[in-house]
């Protein structure tokens, strides 16, 4: 694998608080990320400095092994589409789309084409008077089409549709299958780009909190469902993210991984294993980093904590990577 | 980090590698960047030359041809009309000049503005650097500045044409701007355009980068600065002078200072920018 991406201690301060905290983090090609933290966590920030639209304050920022500021050679490679994009006074979808072509060097017009008729975005309204949606779907066109080595979507969906959001996550994923590159997707509503994304950076109070592949984070934790007994027994001495009772059946979701002899355990208990919505841990990860809780930075790297979370009455503690095992 | 372990002299460690240094500006880390993404980079036919890109920040900024071209001709044909519309009431004998020839002017700094306030932000998106951005759009209002002196020099020879459109009113043929010919016409407009269009720029990326504070207090410190101009003037008895040192140095001389102008403003516009944030 080769870093595309490679970042050393990055910190931004502003007067009075600090929105990136010694980040270092590296990003592969070919891969598409989730850049995953609450409002404010400082991700538009970090990648405003990683294409060069903002400056760090300290540390070291490698796009395809160099400096992106003032970098043509590099930042032509990138394509960033904001939240909140500013575009000149009236223009047009068809004047964004236009300029977007002069200055994407992989800008594929047919499928820029294809995806306005997709979103049924008028080319003639100005820009000032499109809908919200709208508005994103300009910026979503100009980031697909633009086929960018590296794009990076800040909350690209604000305003569209579940049938909008959908199309853009599948044109993405078919477009990504054609044309492989890297893609960095900041979202919150990570339950639906969840299949999406390989790996996961999440970070929190400008703090890297965790980086690794999804399914790495997704064995983290597990569901477990069946009668109330078994389960209440079951989640004692653990940390539950989650709890559901029906009944006599319930559910609950606890944190870290089982090792063989509990699963075997598991099994023997009646009790069915799911895997966990990937919101549910982000969500657990960030509290209870924000409970500053004794373990350091969970997950920091990925697994390697896991362990000490089991408890470790049952021997190894090896925890399954395999995902598809989590899901039997 | 490969270079940390060759490097064998006392240096501080953090020196050794590009890595961990703090970056800001270009070219001087660009250099120690490893060799190995360098290699994987596509053929470079698909990298656009930095010439090209900014040729294409012209075009995006005349993409929308209102803004730099159809706007500031309706602005002059409209002041024209007006002036006429006056000219026509006041009937006079003697020759009659207005100043409405100025009105695109004004216009041009709101222009400046609306380059760096809205087209900036846009040029990030395209993955524009600072430098390609500036250049192109200084490039674009110039070439804009230059139409706007050809439409005025050939307005002004209309009007010397049919003596002042049939009743001695003259806007673009004003005796003084004309002393040395349609060539320093041409100068003044272009070179008070480009002025106009680069202040409102300079002000607008003040203001991105430091905000509304800094603005005003900008626009003072220019007010105190002209005020404290007229004070001496003043004092020194000296505006006879003053008045007589532009009369002699005819367009041509004011089209330079001018000029001058445009390029302290100019500089300082690209010292903000090359800091703003997006």
């Amino acid at each position: 694998m080769t870093a595309v991406i490679d970042v050393q201690n990055l910190t931004k301060r502003y007067r009075s608080t600090t929105a990136v905290d010694d980040l270092s983090f590296r990003i592969e090609e070919h891969a598409i990320y989730g850049f995953l933290g609450s409002n404010g966590a400082g991700k538009t920030t970090t990648m405003s400095m990683l294409t060069a639209q903002n400056f760090p304050t300290s540390g070291s920022i490698r796009v395809f092994g160099e400096q992106p500021y003032e970098n043509a050679r590099v930042l032509s490679r990138m394509c960033f589409v904001r939240e909140s994009q500013k575009y000149p006074d009236d223009f047009t979808p068809q004047h964004a789309f236009r300029s977007a072509r002069l200055f994407f060097p992989h800008w594929d017009e047919d499928f820029a084409q294809e995806l306005i008729s997709d979103f049924r975005l008028p080319l003639k309204t100005t820009i000032k008077k499109l809908s919200r949606g709208q508005l994103s779907a300009v910026g979503v066109i100009i980031g697909l089409a633009a086929r960018a080595e590296i794009t990076f979507f800040d909350e690209p969906y604000l305003g569209l549709d579940a049938v909008a959001r959908a199309l853009f996550y599948d044109r993405l994923m078919e477009d990504y299958a054609e044309h492989p590159r890297t893609i960095v997707l900041s979202s919150h509503l990570i339950d639906e780009i969840a299949d999406l994304i390989e790996r996961v950076l999440i970070i929190d109070d400008g703090h890297l909190l965790v980086d690794a592949t999804t399914d790495d984070l997704r064995g983290q934790a597990v569901t477990l469902t069946g009668s109330a007994d078994q389960v209440n027994r079951f989640v004692v001495g653990r940390e539950v993210l989650h709890r559901q009772s029906l009944g006599n059946v319930s559910s609950a979701t606890v944190f870290g991984t089982l090792s063989d002899a509990e699963l075997t355990d598991v099994r023997e208990a009646g009790l069915e294993r799911t895997p966990v919505p990937l919101q549910q841990l982000v969500v657990h990860l960030t509290q209870k980093n924000r409970n500053g809780s004794s373990e350091a930075r969970p997950g920091a790297q990925a697994g390697s904590q896991a362990g000490s979370q089991v408890g470790s009455q049952a021997g190894t503690g090896s925890r399954s990577t395999d995902p598809s095992e989590a899901r039997t | 980090m490969t270079t940390a372990s060759t490097t064998t002299t006392s240096t501080s460690t953090s020196a050794s590698t590009g890595g961990t240094t703090v970056t800001t500006t270009g070219d001087a880390a660009r250099a120690t960047g490893p060799i190995r993404a360098r290699a994987a980079d596509p053929p470079t036919s698909g990298t656009a030359s930095t010439g090209s890109r900014i040729l294409s920040v012209v075009r995006l900024q005349f993409v929308n041809r209102y803004t730099f071209l159809w706007i500031p001709l309706l602005i002059i044909v409209s002041a024209v009309l007006l002036s006429l519309a006056i000219y026509w009431m006041v009937d006079s004998d003697s020759p009659v000049y207005g100043g409405g020839g100025q009105a695109p002017l004004w216009y041009y700094l709101a222009v400046g503005v609306q380059a760096m306030s809205l087209t900036f932000p846009f040029s990030q998106a395209m993955s524009l650097t600072r430098r390609e951005f500036f250049l192109g759009t200084v490039l674009a209002a110039a070439i804009s500045a230059l139409v706007l002196a050809a439409f005025y020099v050939l307005l002004g020879l209309f009007e010397q044409a049919t003596d002042g459109y049939g009743i001695n009113g003259y806007i673009a043929y004003l005796p003084w701007v004309w002393e040395n010919g349609w060539v320093g016409t041409a100068a003044v407009v272009a070179a008070l355009t480009m002025f106009f269009f680069l202040t409102g720029f300079w002000f607008a990326t003040i203001y991105r980068r430091a905000g509304t504070i800094a603005v005003t207090i900008a626009v003072i410190g220019l007010a105190l600065v002209l005020l404290a101009a007229i004070f001496i003037i003043t004092r020194m008895e000296a505006w006879s002078s003053v008045l007589e040192f532009f009369a002699t140095m005819g367009p041509l001389g004011l089209a330079g200072i001018l000029a001058g102008l445009a390029v302290v403003v100019g500089t300082g516009s690209w010292v903000t920018l090359r800091r703003s944030m997006h």
